[in-house]
């Protein structure tokens, strides 16, 4: 089956970021323009999706033409659904960040700069999803780094540029570190098995030197975790959310970090799975201390928008539990995960933007309390955003960890299974301290007596921005089969590849 | 399929509610109260479907793949789920129309109308879940409900205070829960209760799988129905408006573990090991819960120490396998807290202060709340023809049973024991709380203004369930609705259960006459400030829990500033050229990058060329 959609999903907002850079046109309309563009994305995707659902195992929209011939690069696309909803919820993302930026302007303008970078970021992101060659995932990997460090540096925190630039290099610098492993990863599974092509590397893989893939694996570790990011290759990311603006933050929590949890997927699932589970233990012992570390941190945030960015790393390291147990639970609780964290910590990120723009800071002081009372619908979101991050049963959050720590219960029989009982056992205590963190910023910032100005409750056009977010929140929590039952193909695939 | 409508149709009252409740002043309400009321309709048929001698019904199962065990979405209907269907949607139903009144007025009642809406539904889910996930669902759902209402209030320190302690000691409990239901369906093969039940009837799970299955749900059903040692955010749920309290503490919510024992009994009884950890529990749990109602001060936590000493009661009961006694107690309860928190919120209503001593005299100006209040009381202490006494002697007839003649006699000699001891604090209590607000002086000094009756949307639901307290009895003595035989009469206990809570009653009477009027558990002398103060347990726990969260705190937030900061420092300044690089880039254009990538690569790849 081979057709063009996925190269259009590429090269749409590509296209459209260049053009909305390049044409001289008022910067609104081509805001316009880049919004409608990403909606049919969006809407393309999702029809790729179900697509994928219907049609089963397997890569599909597969797409395959030479590129740089004397590498033996070529540029092949395919999705599965291990990709399929990733796709889906950049492109979901990619559209509520430029509805936001219809009616508001960044602080220092350039509203058609800022959605010209969202669509490349978008670009990028579905590249490194669809891509099925080593070097072609690499360079869109690569590419998504670039608009970010923009979006950081020149539209970030207005009060503090030095700031914001060291965030926006510091977070550049460790990616660009960790993609180098990988990069290295990526060469020595060429010079083993002389393609860059996944598919043919992951049937040839078994003829790898069994200390090579340990090998390989360490270092998609290590790679792939700067990005996730997994403790201690963190420290970059309190600093880049607090400073990116908002776009950027929901993008950075919703999209980047799941190209690390992703590629980790694909590559130790799908090529190196013998290498993988002699290092898998150390990826869930690091998840879990992310995962208590970062409670613990967000118990001490006097800021709002750094213990959203720190509960991403409690979340990512749930994630990263979920990876380390090697077996198809594993891998559809990681894929829950993703797509969950990306619609909640998304949803809490325009929330917190939102509350940034009425009053110009994110600090508990700042904010003040009594939101209930200002802003009821605004403070209510945030309670459900809220109650949705704390893993409540019935909303998108809790099937992600329980079934990660379900996989945690019966890891892979390769695993040592006592030391993924204690690791279950403390991500529990994290789900408590989660707990705990929010309603206490619950109870900071929503209920007691506020200062007494009445904010501007939520507007449409945030409405429309939030609302799909809320809905995937509330959908995927009422309804988990909807993303367990298409990622079924995708642990049918793991567990072929994982019992051979 | 009539017990998915009970789950779904408050559900839909609630959006309603949500959605006009702020437009229109009647659309709220009248949401509330009818959908309420539709799924008490709906209950209603259930059980005429269900109760007696009707095969179990089974909607499902909707299997999804996780992977591992499917989840297998279904519901299941018995008896069981039929009787306690029904205490929900009454309780549920009266505590809607009551509150139009009680909440008059208020501008988040909306909201609040919603909120009981979605906590009914969630308890109707607990109860027809077939799936242990899908009963997780509606357990943690009614969690985050009574978070929310508690903190209704949310103006006051308490109420924010009491909400958050509700809500992380329980989700403490459920992550025991979530563990345990992996080890349950681990050791069944299969996470429907069904299934569980039967192969632990059928000797398909092991001694020691059932014994951390078991301890682990244990976990979860002792945090939800307050019991020792995680008790202790129950009486300081108190600040939530009255109505929540009769939902919370009656029909729904604490209620919720209680049944989920019920439920799994078989798979309990499996392991001695934690049915005598639960008697222990129980017998801790119904002793303290007594002795700290005899002393409390306010009368919400009077009765809210009794939600958790009778709850103690049913655990009791069933920690020696008296499945139908602790069932009994549980709907019996159902009807009498409610009534009481009802009945209180009326006085509270009308006083204006929830403490004891700015109540009095009151039986004059409030007859209806006086003559059902005396009825819920009554009952609590289990004086006959009550419902109490009736439940109340099945729980101590099934311990001196068991004590006497069955193979468990440890545990059942200290449910007895115990039991009756409290039987006499429970009296006591009852009594006092009855003396101090509807006899003596009044205290106008306190009181706001002149008390009065009620209006009728309150003393309604009140007239209602003083009728069901009355008359549950002969329910009780003829538990075939139960689809179990009938209890046989327990003469002998009955007797000596009698005698004690004559002695309690006379116990606080005579203090009472004596001190003239004043509080009886004066008496107590030295102990009652301790018990007032609750022992201190609260604040002793709160330490013990909270200060090494707090120094792990610290050491995190200094690791984060000492450690990391500077390591990333390093990285940064380390780079400081790249910084360069990139303001290069930034003025320069794409080229420069794509020439970058393609330099870095290829050192990068001469560099692996070397190490081979």
């Amino acid at each position: 089956m081979s057709s063009l959609v996925l190269d259009a999903l590429v090269a749409l907002p590509a296209l459209g970021a260049l053009l909305a850079a390049a044409v001289p046109a008022s910067g609104h309309r081509l805001v316009w323009f880049s919004l409608g563009l990403s909606t049919v994305v969006l809407g393309l995707s999702i029809g790729a999706w179900v697509a994928v659902v219907d049609s089963g195992p397997g890569f599909h929209f597969e797409s395959d033409a030479s590129w740089i011939e004397p590498i033996g690069v070529r540029w092949t696309l395919g999705l599965d659904s291990l990709s399929a909803p990733l796709v889906v919820v950049t492109a979901l993302l990619s559209w509520c960040c430029l509805v936001s930026l219809v009616r508001r302007a960044p602080d220092c303008g350039g509203s058609r700069q800022l959605a010209a970078l969202v669509l490349l970021i978008e670009a990028g992101s579905i590249g490194t999803f669809v891509a099925l060659d080593l070097i072609v995932f690499f360079v869109f990997f690569e590419l998504v780094l670039i608009p970010m460090w923009f979006v950081i540096a020149d539209w970030g925190d207005s009060h503090d540029a030095e700031g914001r630039r060291r965030a926006a290099t510091r977070f550049l610098v460790v990616t660009v570190v960790g993609s180098a492993l990988v990069l290295v990863a990526f060469l020595l599974l060429r010079s083993e098995t002389g393609s860059f092509d996944l598919t043919v590397v992951a049937d040839r893989v078994r003829r790898i030197d069994h200390g090579r893939q340990v090998a390989i694996a360490a270092l998609l570790l290590v790679g792939f975790g700067a990005k996730v990011p997994v403790w201690p290759l963190h420290f970059w990311l309190p600093d880049a959310h607090s400073k990116a603006p908002t776009v950027g933050s929901v993008l950075l929590a919703g999209v980047l970090l799941k190209l690390g949890t992703y590629g980790l997927l694909r590559f130790w699932y799908d090529v190196v799975p013998a290498g993988a589970l002699e290092v898998a233990p150390y990826l869930g012992g690091l998840g879990v201390v992310g995962i208590v570390y970062g409670a613990l941190a967000c118990l001490a945030q006097p800021d709002l928008k750094r213990m959203v960015a720190y509960s991403s790393i409690g979340h990512m390291g749930f994630v990263a539990l979920a990876i380390s147990t090697m077996t198809p639970q594993g891998l559809l609780a990681a894929n829950f995960a993703n797509v969950a964290h990306g619609a909640i910590t998304g949803l809490l990120f325009f929330l917190v933007g939102g509350l940034k723009d009425r009053l110009g800071g994110t600090t508990f002081d700042t904010i003040g309390r009594g939101l209930y009372g200002r802003a009821p619908r605004l403070a209510a979101l945030f309670a459900v955003a809220a109650m949705a991050s704390l893993g409540l049963p019935g909303l998108a959050g809790f099937w992600g960890e329980m079934l990660t720590m379900l996989a945690a219960f019966s890891p892979n029989p390769a695993l040592p299974q006592t030391t993924y009982l204690v690791l279950m056992a403390l991500a529990g205590l994290g789900v408590v301290l989660t707990t705990g963190y929010f309603v206490v910023a619950v109870r900071r910032i929503c209920q007691g007596v506020g200062p007494g100005d009445s904010l501007s409750d939520v507007a449409s056009d945030e409405w429309l921005a939030w609302a799909p977010l809320v809905l995937v929140t509330v959908g995927l929590g009422v309804a988990p089969m909807a993303m367990l039952w298409s990622a079924d193909g995708g642990a049918s695939l793991v567990s072929a590849v994982l019992s051979r | 399929m009539t017990a998915l409508l009970v789950v779904a149709l408050p559900l839909l009252g609630a959006a309603v509610a949500l959605v006009g409740g702020h437009r229109r002043r009647l659309v709220a309400p009248a949401a509330a109260c009818v959908s309420c009321g539709a799924a008490w309709v709906c209950s209603l048929l259930v059980a005429a479907a269900h109760l007696g001698d009707a095969a179990p019904a089974v909607v499902g199962p909707y299997v999804i793949g996780t992977g591992g065990i499917p989840l297998q979405a279904s519901l299941y209907v018995d008896q069981l789920s039929a009787s306690m269907l029904l205490l929900a949607t009454t309780v549920a139903v009266l505590v809607q129309i009551y509150s139009v009144a009680y909440l008059r007025g208020d501008p988040r009642y909306p909201s609040y109308a919603a909120l009981v809406s979605i906590f009914t539904a969630s308890m109707a889910l607990v109860v027809v879940a077939d799936d242990l996930f899908v009963l997780l669902v509606g357990w943690e759902a009614m969690g985050a409900c009574s978070y929310f209402l508690i903190s209704h209030h949310w103006e006051l320190e308490e109420a924010r205070a009491g909400a958050v302690k509700a809500f992380v000691m329980t989700r403490l409990g459920d992550v025991g829960l979530l563990f345990g239901i992996f080890v349950a369906g681990d050791a069944a093969g299969s996470y429907r209760i069904t299934d569980v039940v039967q192969a632990a009837s059928s000797g398909g799970i092991g001694r020691t799988q059932a014994t951390a299955a078991t301890l682990l749900l244990l976990c979860g059903i002792v945090g939800k129905s307050a019991q020792f040692p995680l008790h202790s955010w129950l009486p300081d749920a108190m600040p939530g408006p009255t109505p929540i309290s009769a939902l919370i503490h009656a029909a729904t919510m604490v209620a919720a573990g209680v049944y989920l024992l019920a439920r799994l009994l078989p798979l309990f009884m499996l392991s001695a090991t934690t049915m005598t950890v639960l008697a222990v529990i129980a017998a801790v749990t119904m002793l303290g819960g007594a002795l700290m109602a005899l002393a409390a001060d306010d009368l919400k936590r009077v009765l809210a120490w009794s939600t958790v000493s009778q709850l103690a009661y049913m655990f009791a009961a069933l920690s020696i396998g008296g499945y139908s006694a602790g069932v009994l107690h549980l709907l019996s309860h159902g009807a009498f807290k409610a009534l009481l928190f009802l009945a209180a919120g009326s006085v509270i209503h009308a006083v204006g202060s929830q403490r004891l001593d700015s109540m009095g005299g009151l039986r004059s100006s409030m007859p209806v709340t006086f003559a059902t209040m005396t009825v819920g009381f009554a009952a609590l202490a289990g004086l006959p023809p009550f419902v109490g006494f009736f439940s109340k002697d099945a729980v101590l007839g099934v311990a001196g049973e068991a004590a006497f003649h069955g193979d468990a006699q440890a545990r059942a000699w200290l449910v007895l024991v115990v039991g009756l001891v409290v039987e006499v604090l429970t009296a006591a209590y009852a009594t006092r709380a009855w003396l101090m607000m509807f006899f003596g002086r009044r205290r106008s000094d306190v009181a706001r203004a002149e008390p009065h009756e009620s209006p009728w949307f309150m003393s309604g639901p009140l007239l209602v369930l003083a009728i069901l307290s009355t008359l549950g009895g002969v329910a009780v003595v003829r538990p075939g609705f139960l689809g179990v035989a009938p209890e046989p009469f327990h003469a002998a206990t009955a007797l000596v259960s009698l005698l004690a809570v004559a002695v309690g009653v006379a116990f606080s009477a005579s203090e009472w006459w004596r001190l003239d009027g004043h509080d009886p558990s004066r008496r107590l002398g030295p102990l009652r400030p301790a018990l007032a103060a609750e022992l201190g347990y609260d604040r002793a726990l709160m330490s013990a829990v909270l200060s090494p969260v707090r120094v792990a705190m610290r050491t995190v937030v200094a690791s984060e500033s000492d450690v990391v900061e500077p390591y990333a420092r390093g990285v940064g300044t380390g780079a400081s050229w790249a910084n360069r690089f990139l303001r290069w880039l930034h003025n320069g254009d794409l080229q420069r990058y794509v020439t970058a990538i393609v330099f870095g690569a290829v050192a990068v790849a001469v560099v692996v060329g070397i190490v081979q």
